[in-house]
C-alpha cells in the first residue's frame, strides 16, 4: 500500500507540473492576442448620459429575503422565490399575486418561468429542482401537481428552462450543472469541472447555439457545450466566488460578477 | 449580518469535499491541453465586433431611446374626466 501511495504521488506531481506549464502557455497565447484594450476601441463612442429610472411597482408579500426572480415571456408575470420558503407568481401590472407555493424547505435560491408561461421551476435547500404547472383551477392545489425533476447532492443555486418547457438546466452546491428532461425526470447531461459550488448559470442567446456559462466558488467561469457536456473554456480571473454570469446579447461575450467586488467582461 | 453569514456558510461547507486525486489531475491536464489548442481571435477584432453590435442595438434600446408613454404598460394612466 505504501509503494502505491508513492507511485501515486509521483504521477500526481508530474500531472500538476504539466497543468502549471499548460496554464502558463495559455496565458502566453492570450497575451499575444491582447493587442488592444476594449476601452481604447470604444474611445470614440459617445458616453451615456444619466439614466432616469423610476420605480413603477413594488411587489410586497415575501416574508424574508427575495433570492431569485424571473420574468415570464408575456412581459407581465414574474415568479420570485424567497428565504422564507415561498414562491410567488405576480401580475406586475396589477401587483396581484396569482399563485403562491410553500416549499418544503427554506432558502429557495432558484426559480424560473417556463417559456410557455404554463409552469415554473424552483428549488434550493431541498437539493431538487421541482416543476409546478400553473393552474387557475381553485380545486387543484399547485403542490399536488408538483414534479421533482432534478436531484442534486447539495443545494440548488440556479435553474433555467432551455428554449422549451421540456428541459431544465440546473446548477448546484454539489459542484455540478445538469440538464434534465422535465417529463421523465431523466438526467440528459451532467457538467463536471467546477472545483466547488456552482452559484449561477446563463444560457447563450438562442440564435448562437447550444452553450451556457456557469460561475462558482472556485473563482472560475466556465463555458459548456450542452450536447457533449464538455467545458469549452474556463476563465479564472476573479479572486473570489463568481456569483453571477450573463451572456452578452450577441452571444460572443459574457460578464461575471464576483465577491471580489469586480465585474469582468 | 447573520443572514449573510448563514448564506456564506452554505457555500463554504462544500469546499472540503473537493480534494485532488489522480483522476482529477488527469482530467485537468486534458482540459488544459484542449483549451491550449482552441482557435482564438485578437482582442482588437473581438472588441470591434462587440462595438458594432452594441451600436446597432442602441437604436432599439429602451434605456437609450425611451418608451413612449402610450405604450408603457407600467405608466399610470391619467384619469379621464367626463365633462
Amino acid at each position: 500500500m505504501a509503494t502505491d501511495g508513492l507511485h501515486e504521488n509521483e504521477t500526481l506531481a508530474t500531472l500538476k507540473s504539466e497543468a502549471e506549464s499548460l496554464k502558463g502557455k495559455l496565458e502566453e497565447e492570450r497575451a499575444k492576442l491582447h493587442d488592444v484594450e476594449l476601452h481604447q476601441v470604444a474611445e470614440r463612442v459617445e458616453a451615456l448620459g444619466q439614466f432616469v429610472m423610476k420605480t413603477r411597482r413594488t411587489l410586497k408579500g415575501h416574508g424574508n429575503k427575495v433570492l431569485c426572480m424571473d420574468w415570464c415571456k408575456d412581459k407581465r408575470r414574474i415568479v420570485s422565490s424567497s428565504q422564507d420558503g415561498k414562491v410567488i407568481v405576480w401580475d406586475s401590472f396589477t401587483t396581484n399575486k396569482e399563485h403562491a407555493v410553500t416549499m418544503p424547505c427554506t432558502w429557495v435560491m432558484a426559480c424560473a418561468y417556463a417559456p410557455s408561461g404554463c409552469a415554473i421551476a424552483c428549488g434550493g435547500l431541498d437539493n431538487k429542482c421541482s416543476v409546478y404547472p400553473l393552474t387557475f383551477d381553485k380545486n387543484e392545489s399547485m403542490a399536488a401537481k408538483k414534479k421533482s425533476v432534478a436531484m442534486h447532492t447539495n443545494y440548488l443555486s440556479a435553474c433555467s428552462f432551455t428554449n422549451s418547457d421540456m428541459q431544465i438546466l440546473t446548477a448546484s452546491g454539489d459542484g455540478t450543472c445538469a440538464l434534465w428532461d422535465v417529463e421523465s425526470g431523466q438526467l440528459l447531461q451532467s457538467f463536471h469541472g467546477h472545483g466547488a459550488d456552482v452559484l449561477c448559470l446563463d444560457l447563450a442567446p438562442s440564435e448562437t447555439g447550444n452553450t451556457f456559462v456557469s460561475g462558482g466558488c472556485d473563482k472560475k467561469s466556465m463555458v459548456w457545450d450542452m450536447r457533449s457536456g464538455q467545458c469549452v473554456q474556463a476563465f479564472e480571473t476573479h479572486e473570489s466566488d463568481v456569483n453571477s454570469v450573463r451572456y452578452y446579447p450577441s452571444g460572443d461575450a459574457f460578464a461575471s460578477g464576483s465577491d471580489d467586488a469586480t465585474v469582468c467582461f | 449580518m447573520a443572514g449573510f453569514t448563514q448564506h456564506n456558510a452554505l457555500k463554504m461547507s462544500s469546499r472540503e469535499a473537493f480534494g485532488c486525486d489522480i483522476g482529477q489531475a488527469r482530467r485537468a491536464v486534458e482540459q488544459l491541453r484542449m483549451e491550449a489548442g482552441l482557435d482564438r481571435i485578437k482582442v482588437s477584432k473581438a472588441a470591434t465586433d462587440l462595438l458594432q453590435f452594441c451600436t446597432e442595438q442602441a437604436k432599439s434600446d429602451p434605456f437609450l431611446v425611451g418608451i413612449p408613454a402610450a405604450t408603457n404598460p407600467f405608466k399610470e394612466k391619467k384619469p379621464c374626466a367626463i365633462l
